[in-house]
């Protein structure tokens, strides 16, 4: 496993803050792969039988599975566990983040201020630039809970200029998936282009928007695998974007990065002929995603292309289940509705005809270690041209 | 002076001389999630007895590492073998010392269990609320 990159915007650990998050990865790791599978088992010998025994019938839905499941003793510890490993996970970096975020805070500075003087160096060696907005009011889905755990989410603001969010979500995204994400968190966005690569070789866009960037983490794969693109990156989220702008000044890619909701961004129509997103629609909300995938279709230029990578949501019944622990345990409040909500049919909603839509599976060859919920890992994509 | 110029953009009204530097107070970052928590036993109770296990189970983690840490730094700079770590035995006044405070040590950890007999016999505990709140009445 490639260890997790430092740059100059991650704090440094003290001893016992390192020891922490190492046993975070040790305990999510055996939680993940040791215990998860467990949860399958006491389905099979147990819950469901005992379904069986009450109904005459096996569970139809994940409702009907959840009620029995959340009885079962197994089944409760472990997602206790799996809970507290979660919260367990931000605490170990929140500690380094706190300590050193005035350090952070300047070094953030910093590498805005060496962007101020930009302007002299040569039109195709620019400097990324970052454009927020105060006015822009945070979405309820984001304001009602804190989306897996992290607490105050992606859009507080603790300090002035802060960049907190950003630090603490680097970090903790790494650590969640025991590095699977790569030593920049670049998993994803290694697999969406890994899937361009191969089902549409011949395009070299030259427009790109990353929908819901966060930290940029994807956003700086596209940038490096297509340098003569102008590659712009948009959330709603402040001190994400303001981390997303220093860190990819840090790793040295130019990135346009603004503070937008995907809804209704203040681009052009036709601004761009490839919109992505990485596992961003599922923690959204069901009135914003059609109006999301509408947004993209003005955005896309003719023939523009759309790529959205989404998360399997289970095929059998416990499969739904077990993978929408992260919507009742892990604040990814959507990611229920998603499980029976037609992609392809939103996109629709969003205008675009049945033919331009295609839902795909994806089974990127890279390495991914943790287990998710399922033994058969594969990225559902969501894909549209115009 | 451009240094203060600049601060003024961000605190409103001019600075009082006399006012120690804001930046002195450390941003203190938030440690709980918005949202609401599942309970995950019948009895809230083991939900947070479970939630403090595994916090102690990471501070024994961090405490071993952290032993590990010396132990290893020690026979690097040849001070001490790791074998003589393994092979030590403590001398009859050291074992009297580490007893004691074993039992030290046992004895905090089993609080709860003694609290709940000194209920049942003890230092003539109260057996209600109203019997505390009837002492303070009169």
């Amino acid at each position: 496993m490639p260890a997790f990159k430092a740059h100059a915007m991650q704090p440094s650990t003290l001893l016992d803050e390192q020891a922490r998050q190492d046993f975070v990865g040790a305990l999510r790791a055996h939680l993940s792969g040791r215990l998860m599978p467990g949860a399958y088992k006491v389905y099979e010998t147990r819950v469901e039988p005992a379904f069986r025994a009450r109904h005459g019938r096996a569970p139809v839905d994940q409702d009907e599975i959840r009620k029995f499941m959340t009885q079962d003793s197994f089944y409760q510890f472990w997602s206790a566990m799996q809970r507290r490993s979660q919260e367990l996970l931000w605490e170990s970096v929140i500690d380094p983040t706190e300590r050193e975020l005035p350090e952070l805070l300047a070094r953030s500075k910093t590498l805005q201020k060496s962007l101020e003087g930009a302007g002299k160096r040569a039109k195709d060696n620019r400097r990324g630039t970052l454009r927020l907005d105060p006015t822009l009011e945070i979405p309820r889905y984001h304001r009602a809970a804190d989306i897996h755990l992290q607490p105050g989410g992606y859009h507080t603001e603790f300090t002035a200029d802060d960049v907190s969010a950003g630090v603490v979500y680097d970090k903790g995204i790494n650590l969640y998936m025991g590095g699977a994400l790569g030593p920049e968190n670049n998993l994803m966005g290694d697999t969406l282009l890994a899937y361009i690569r191969e089902k549409h070789p011949a395009r070299k866009p030259k427009r790109i928007l990353d929908i819901g960037c966060a930290i940029g983490n994807s956003t700086v794969v596209w940038a490096r695998a297509f340098p003569q693109a102008r590659v712009h990156g948009i959330d709603v989220g402040a001190p994400v974007l303001r981390y997303a702008h220093a860190r990819a000044e840090a790793l040295g890619v130019t990135i346009d990065f603004s503070q937008q909701n995907a809804e209704s961004t203040d681009f052009a129509d036709g601004s761009f002929d490839l919109i992505v997103s990485h596992i961003v629609l599922h923690e959204t909300s069901k009135s914003a995603l059609p109006r999301i995938l509408g947004e993209c279709r003005r955005l896309l230029a003719p023939g523009g292309l759309m790529l959205h990578l989404e998360i399997p949501r289970g095929r059998t019944v416990i499969e739904k289940f077990m993978h929408n622990w992260e919507s009742y345990n892990n604040n990814e409040t959507f990611a229920r509705y998603m499980t029976g909500i037609d992609l392809k049919a939103e996109a629709m909603k969003g205008g675009f005809p049945a033919d331009d839509v295609l839902m795909d599976e994806f089974i990127p060859k890279l390495d991914v270690a943790q287990m998710n919920y399922t033994e058969h890992f594969f990225w559902k994509i969501l894909a549209a041209h115009r | 002076m451009p240094k203060l110029k600049k601060k003024s953009k961000r605190t409103a009204p001019a600075p009082a001389p006399a006012a120690a530097p804001a930046a002195a107070t450390p941003v203190r970052l938030a440690r709980v999630a918005k949202g609401k928590k599942p309970q995950y036993f019948s009895d809230p109770a083991i939900d947070k007895l479970l939630s403090m296990t595994l916090t102690l189970m990471e501070e024994l983690s961090v405490t071993r590492d952290r032993l590990d840490t010396v132990e290893r730094l020690l026979a690097s700079k040849k001070l001490l073998r790791r074998a003589e770590i393994e092979g030590w035995k403590p001398d009859p006044k050291a074992e009297a010392e580490r007893l004691a405070a074993r039992g030290r040590y046992v004895d905090r950890m089993m609080r709860a269990m003694h609290v709940e007999l000194e209920e049942i016999a003890g230092r003539g505990m109260p057996k209600s609320e109203e019997e505390v709140v009837a002492a303070v009445e009169s």
